[in-house]
């Protein structure tokens, strides 16, 4: 069998439509066909793309029922006596789990109760609104949203589905940001922990690349939150490209120890791209010009680094040849940037040798983007890389004062680099042997 | 998004398995409903009634949605002989005194549940928030119909309005109504 990732749907069906094609130029025999498409269940994909639609179509029923059967409920909730309302809401809860149960394990309905389950997370979430307000319960607001999470995390465990886990990390989320704004922001630090303990293996459990990268971004955006807390740039800056390198490192830890090679690329992306967005910051001089930074969080940054650079060491360690090129420079990205917010914390006279080095580590991550484009022969990582260098430059040149005319020809300089730059790329993809069918991934290879 | 979802679909989990976990999880999403309101329930069915004369809060925002803030004369730190000791966020027992009119009214802070309180003495369990103390009774929600004559009763008839609370032996109060003009909100 291919690995995961070979197995995207618009991969499938641009194998399909092109199997008669090649068995009809005699590239390959009708045997070879047949092997191909059973490797790949091409026969399947219709079924399938049928059966997408459908678990849409059944969702968004779901709501639209739940949503309507609770507002016919408070529609005539003044009427209604205590005990009754009581019943009502906890038999609206335990009819939409049991009966999506049913039809999903028992009628064959697969879609429709897996749905309906859903539905049941939603109204579940409802009730400890409408229990709240039968009992006048007054409270911290966002106490309701971190229960509703739990009840919704149970459920999402329990059937493996990325759906009702998206809305527990949504819930979770939301619950997090009242818990650190009423007070609780020295111990909002266990928030992106709990994520990574229960959202992240759910995401693996259930091969969610969507639940994967919503995870990491709430973990990424609690980092942040927690590190720039009482207003330090530096501070949230150093968590932020700590915890780009952390991201990047699992991607590729995904990859070469074979962990969940579909979650491989699109964690090593977001990792990169946090990477590049805390050096674009870095970049800027105001930021070094930052007033002696409060040394609140340093211990909690510094256990982000450690654990970051140990993930990157071990993908160092694994990775081969151009790879492992590739991965030590972003690992020395993450290393000139942290270690010179980290002596900043101390040394802010050095502010435009840091501002030089936070430049140069910005075009190094860019010239990296760039050759994992080429190696890889992917256009995307290619113009994104060239994109950050045009970004970069035009920053340097509007965030100091030169002349009009510098400007200018910084402007066309960078306008004619970028075009000559696709052009040669384009015409060096066109030069390449066309890629065979089925592309199996190397071990060494580094995700972006 | 398309592949997550065939994914999901794609590996069913043992039914047996399926059905214990999920059993699980609705327990305690029920186990979860039961009890958020399962002290103030307590203390519906047990506590002590009392009578509470209703204050402004923000005669601005009487209406905050779907409920009403209320405040009375013992959210004021004030109020109370030794309301100057405690600061924000710490936790207290108001001790309160019943008046000749049936109104209950401030009589002195504590720090830990008093053992021992004359006939016409409670204590109830409540928080210092800033200037205010807050004993969780001060959200009485309205329905939607019935929002717009409470803001109005509150606004005209505010120095008749009085809430019915239930005040348990540990100092836990639960709202039970509110009267104003001769109506009832509950």
């Amino acid at each position: 069998m291919f690995p995961r990732q070979n197995q995207s749907a618009k991969f499938r069906a641009a194998l399909k439509n092109e199997l008669p094609l090649w068995v009809e130029h005699g590239v390959i025999s009708e045997a070879e066909a047949r092997r191909l498409s059973d490797a790949y269940q091409l026969e399947a994909l219709r079924a399938e793309s049928s059966r997408l639609l459908s678990a849409v179509i059944f969702t968004v029923g779901g709501l639209l029922l739940g949503g309507g059967l609770l507002s016919l409920v408070a529609a005539n909730w003044d009427e209604l006596s205590r005990p009754l309302k009581l019943t009502i809401l906890f038999a609206a809860l335990l009819g939409f789990h049991t009966s999506g149960y049913l039809l999903w394990q028992r009628a064959g309905w697969r879609r429709l109760g897996e749905a309906l389950l859903f539905a049941g997370c939603l109204v579940f979430g409802a009730n400890i609104g409408l229990i709240a307000q039968t009992y006048n319960i007054s409270g911290d607001w966002y106490g309701a949203f971190g229960a509703w999470a739990v009840g919704s995390l149970a459920v999402a465990w329990a059937l493996r589905s990325w759906v009702i886990g998206l809305l527990a990390l949504f819930t979770s989320f939301i619950w997090f940001t009242g818990f650190h704004n009423d007070g609780y922001d020295n111990i909002s630090f266990l928030y992106p922990l709990a994520v990574a303990g229960t959202v992240l293996p759910l995401a693996m459990a259930a091969h969610s690349r969507v639940l994967n990268v919503g995870g990491w971004l709430g973990i990424l955006i609690a980092v942040c939150v927690f590190a720039g807390d009482d207003g330090s740039a530096k501070q949230l800056l150093l968590a932020m490209t700590a915890a780009g390198l952390l991201v990047w490192a699992v991607g590729n830890l995904h990859r070469l120890y074979g962990w969940r090679q579909e979650l491989a690329n699109s964690t090593a992306a977001l990792g990169l791209t946090t990477l590049a967005t805390g050096a674009y910051f870095l970049s800027l001089h105001a930021v070094w010009e930052e007033a002696q930074a409060r040394q609140l969080r340093v211990v909690f940054c510094l256990t982000l680094l450690a654990l970051a650079l140990a993930a990157a060491i071990a993908v160092l360690l694994r990775a081969r040849a151009t790879a492992q090129r590739l991965a030590f420079g972003v690992l020395a990205v993450a290393v000139l940037l942290c270690g010179s917010v980290l002596l900043a914390l101390d040394a802010t006279r050095l502010d435009v040798l840091f501002t030089i080095i936070a430049n140069l580590a910005a075009l190094l991550l860019a010239a990296i983007i760039i050759a994992i484009g080429i190696g890889e022969e992917r256009r995307v990582p290619f113009w994104l890389g060239s994109v950050y260098v045009v970004l970069l430059v035009l920053s340097r040149f509007l965030e100091y004062e030169t002349s009009l005319l510098l400007k200018a020809a910084a402007f066309l300089g960078c306008g004619i680099a970028v075009i000559l730059a696709g052009i040669r790329y384009e015409t060096y993809l066109r030069r390449q042997d066309p890629p065979p069918p089925v592309s199996q991934t190397s071990p060494t290879e580094v995700a972006l | 998004m398309n592949t997550d979802l065939k994914n999901s679909l794609a590996q069913p989990p043992r039914w047996r398995a399926t059905l214990l976990a999920l059993v699980a999880a609705v327990l305690l999403q029920v186990l979860i409903l039961v009890a958020l309101p399962a002290r103030k329930a307590l203390t519906l069915a047990n506590g002590r009634p009392v009578l509470l004369k209703v204050e402004p809060v923000d005669p601005y925002s009487i209406l905050s949605g779907y409920y009403v803030t209320l405040g009375y004369p013992i959210s004021r730190p004030e109020a109370f002989a030794n309301g100057n000791e405690f600061k924000h966020q710490e936790r207290i027992y108001a001790i309160i005194e019943r008046g000749e009119d049936g109104f209950w009214k401030p009589l002195t802070l504590a720090r830990e549940l008093p053992r021992e309180l004359a006939e016409n003495q409670l204590a109830i369990y409540g928080q210092v928030e800033y200037r205010r103390i807050e004993y969780g009774i001060e959200t009485l929600y309205i329905p939607e119909t019935r929002r717009h004559a409470v803001a109005e009763d509150l606004r005209l008839h505010r120095e008749s309005a009085f809430v019915e609370v239930k005040i348990d032996a540990a100092g836990n109060a639960a709202l039970e109504r509110l009267h104003v003009a001769d109506r009832v909100y509950e």
